[in-house]
């Protein structure tokens, strides 16, 4: 597994776990106040980065180990990338907005050099 | 008996989880650390820290030196196994079958390591099982036969099963809730950290547990293959096995014939795998006319337990048969799970996520069981807080979760102690290094129950932590490659090995300090109120007098005993 | 005219509590009434996935050898099943009956077959 490929893996999947966090009442609330709440179009658009992200550590998983390990690595992914943005919600509410965008940008960055390189 | 589904479902997820929780919580534990069992043999055999690292040698060229070694010193051995080095294990690992004179019990067979590039015996290593001790002890327990050891194991990982499968369906609102971990707040975050190492890990808890199951089903459930064979055990496993029987010839001729050259034998192997490493040469009736090589691949080509081979004829290298390469589905669906379970497969990146996960199953079991003593204690609160005794049970539920949470780090570290502290040269050596672990777990949990209080979790977590984070310090001073020579080395699997001591121990330190730091106001808020409920007539209640045999360390939740009470009747 | 409240709650209990002897309060009738379903789903459960599994190591249409481990690959998980049923079920009566019925069907007709085949054997 390459390093490139397990980066991809992991920012994408952080970037998704936040992504879905930030999408639920709760977890708004806790980072950007009490009584906020997503708007429909933010909630959606983030339900969309959560499932896209999560799709995109998938494919970078199976295209690093094949098919059957892939699948095993992926779910080894998100037990890990889980537990950080589970800390982070707990404990710093306030940085899972930070932890999304790092995420995503790591994530792009990433794919584009898989992509081409 | 509660209504409802849910209900009935949180119900039995309760109980079957604590029934068997202490147990489980020793599987895991010892199944956890199997995954680097490999790493821990190597380090508890520090004389052949410093022996390895310049050697190389391909699988061909170690087989050659391996069958000169065996052929000067295994004469007479009908089977010789040859280990080939790989990146876990860099050295060679031979055993053979010695002749064995009628009536005399089974001896073990010889195992010897040698220097892959020059077939020469390495220096020999103190006597120890190494890693093997943890991994057997995860199925075969220990100071017990081993069948009843595996029904014990067997029965607790289907209480395991049942008890996920129940608590999925207990647990509600499983995506709104799934992120939710609330810390300092007492019940709730044990429940939280309860539920996240659960659910977070949830894919590989069901699976291990499955695929535990699978390991052994033949045992468990025989009852398919006895009625469909008529109690024919010996053909079913081999058309449920193909790969151990085979066309190679089952009896010595007794003709003497030279063995043909292992490595080209090797080479072609490996060709036949599009460069798939050898793992193993097995060679049956050395020297003799029905000689048969048989090379086996490695386990990262695929994720089933079912190892391809391909025999050759031992006097010609005439290809005999390939075998696993064309495995039917449920066979190699059994393969398939076996070797999830077994974790053969994993590179090392996968090999540390198991390991997390691993862990996360550790932290899932103890915190369940300290949940329910949290629980019943609660139920107690008001005739504790009239000064009553709490009985019992209670106490050998509290004495034995400590026991076992607390004292089976606290046994794990002194093993690697022992390792190193017990002489060379002491008679069984072995069994010595196990009863020093068997020896502080047994004593732990006996202090456990004499005194179950949060002061006696902080001493025994302490304890375990500062063992294991001396690990690395420990190492040098008795004669292993410590962190600076290993990593100079590029020895990364002692680095790993003490880095991974030092973590476990600062996780084990930080728990002992965390607990110290609850703060004792909590406990004045509710003792008053307590009091006011229990003495209503008496107004200035002073705090009653201190809870006989302690809290398990373990604050009651900070709202008041009826709002508690109410939390611990939901799930 | 008020009507009449069927026996009234109350009055039946305070009338049965006065009677009954201790074996059969409430605390013990409920724990009888667990460790009774604690044995129809270990010693109950297992008996049914052994049987299960047998029947598809028996009929299952593929070759012998891999319809036995198609059989007892998927045991746990009808032993799961079991277990969960029988804690499930409205009352310790339906628990029973929903592990012995589909139990007794699976064994007699395993049992017809076995004995079947040995005396086909046999002529």
């Amino acid at each position: 597994m390459s390093a490139v490929h397990l980066t991809l893996a992991l920012s994408s999947c952080v970037a998704a776990f936040s992504a879905l966090g930030l999408a639920m009442d709760r977890h708004y609330e806790d980072s950007y106040g009490r009584g906020k709440a997503p708007s429909s179009g933010l909630r959606r658009a983030l339900r969309l980065v959560g499932t896209g992200g999560l799709l995109l550590s998938l494919w970078a998983c199976l295209a690093a180990a094949g098919t059957a390990q892939g699948w095993v690595f992926w779910f080894g992914v998100m037990t890990l990338s889980a537990l950080s943005v589970v800390l982070v919600l707990s404990y710093a509410p306030g940085r899972v907005t930070r932890v999304l965008q790092g995420g995503v940008v790591l994530a792009v960055v990433c794919a584009g050099w898989v992509v081409v390189g | 008996m509660k209504e409802g589904f849910r209900q009935s479902m949180a119900w039995l997820h309760t109980w079957s989880g604590l029934l068997v929780g202490w147990v489980l919580f020793m599987v895991f534990a010892t199944g956890t650390s199997a995954y680097f069992r490999d790493e821990i043999s190597h380090w508890m055999k520090p004389e052949l820290h410093t022996a390895h690292a310049a050697s190389q040698a391909t699988p061909a060229q170690a087989a050659g030196q391996a069958v000169r070694f065996l052929e000067r010193e295994a004469t007479g051995s009908t089977r010789w196994n040859i280990g080939l080095p790989s990146d876990r294990e860099p050295d060679v690992r031979v055993t053979w079958t010695r002749p064995q004179p009628p009536g005399t019990p089974r001896q073990r067979p010889l195992a010897v390591q040698l220097d892959p590039a020059t077939g020469e015996r390495l220096a020999a290593p103190r006597a120890t099982r190494g890693g093997d001790f943890f991994y057997r002890m995860h199925f075969d327990l220990h100071y017990m036969p081993a069948l009843w050891a595996r029904w014990i194991v067997g029965f607790c990982a289907m209480f395991m099963l049942v008890a996920i499968v129940s608590g999925i369906v207990t647990h509600r609102r499983i995506f709104s809730d799934f992120f939710t971990f609330r810390p300092r707040k007492g019940q709730r975050s044990w429940l939280d950290a309860h539920n996240a190492t659960a659910v977070l890990a949830l894919p590989y808890h069901l699976m291990i547990t499955y695929t535990g199951l699978v390991t052994l089903m033949f045992m468990y459930m025989p009852w398919g293959a006895q009625t469909v064979y008529q109690g024919d055990q010996k053909t079913f496993f081999a058309e449920a096995f193909p790969n151990a029987a085979g066309s190679a010839p089952q009896k010595a001729a007794g003709r003497p014939a030279a063995l043909v050259p292992l490595g080209p034998l090797v080479e072609q192997a490996q060709a036949r795998w599009q460069g798939a490493a050898a793992s193993r040469v097995v060679v049956t009736f050395p020297r003799d006319a029905n000689a048969a090589v048989t090379v086996y691949r490695d386990a990262q080509s695929s994720l089933s337990s079912n190892q391809a081979s391909v025999v050759f004829n031992g006097t010609t290298g005439q290809l005999l048969e390939t075998r696993g390469e064309a495995v039917p589905a449920a066979s190699e669906t059994r393969g398939v799970f076996v070797g999830l379970h077994m974790g053969h497969f994993a590179g090392p990146v996968l090999r540390w996520l198991f390991f997390l996960s691993g862990l996360a199953g550790c932290v899932m079991v103890a915190t369940g069981l300290l949940m329910w003593a949290v629980k019943e204690r609660q139920k107690y609160a008001k005739a504790l807080a009239k000064g009553g005794r709490i009985g019992f049970g209670l106490r050998l539920v509290d004495g034995l979760n400590l026991g076992a949470i607390a004292g089976l780090p606290l046994a794990m570290a002194s093993f690697f102690w022992a390792n190193r502290l017990i002489p060379v040269t002491t008679a069984d050596r072995p069994a010595a290094e196990i009863a020093a672990f068997f020896t502080v777990w047994g004593a732990a949990t006996v202090a456990g129950i004499a005194w179950p209080a949060r002061r006696m979790w902080q001493v025994q977590l302490a304890l375990g932590g500062l063992l294991f984070a001396a690990v690395p310090v420990l190492n040098p001073l008795t004669g292993g490659a410590g962190l600076i020579t290993a990593g100079a080395a590029g020895h990364w699997s002692l680095v790993g090995f003490d880095a991974t001591c030092l973590l476990l121990g600062a996780a084990l330190l930080a728990s002992a300090w965390w607990l110290g730091r609850r703060k004792p106001a909590a406990r004045a808020g509710t003792a008053p109120r307590s009091a006011q409920a229990a003495r209503p007539a008496q107004p200035a209640a002073p705090a009653p007098h201190p809870h006989p045999a302690g809290e398990p360390g373990l604050s009651p939740a900070r709202h008041t005993l009826a709002a508690a009470a109410a939390e611990g009747s939901s799930p | 005219m008020t009507a009449r409240s069927p026996s009234h709650p109350a009055d039946g209990a305070t009338r049965s509590r006065i009677r009954l002897p201790l074996l059969w309060s409430d605390a013990a009738r409920c724990r009888w009434a667990v460790a009774s379903r604690a044995l129809a789903a270990i010693v109950g459960g297992y008996v049914l996935s052994a049987l299960c599994s047998t029947a598809l190591a028996m009929w299952l249409p593929l070759a012998r050898a891999e319809a036995v481990i198609t059989g007892t690959l998927a045991s746990f998980a009808i032993y799961a099943g079991a277990v969960m049923w029988v804690f499930a079920a409205r009352s310790a009566g339906r628990a029973w009956a929903g592990i012995a019925v589909p139990a007794a069907v699976l064994g007699a007709a395993l049992w017809l077959v076995v004995r079947g085949a040995a005396q086909g054997a046999a002529s």
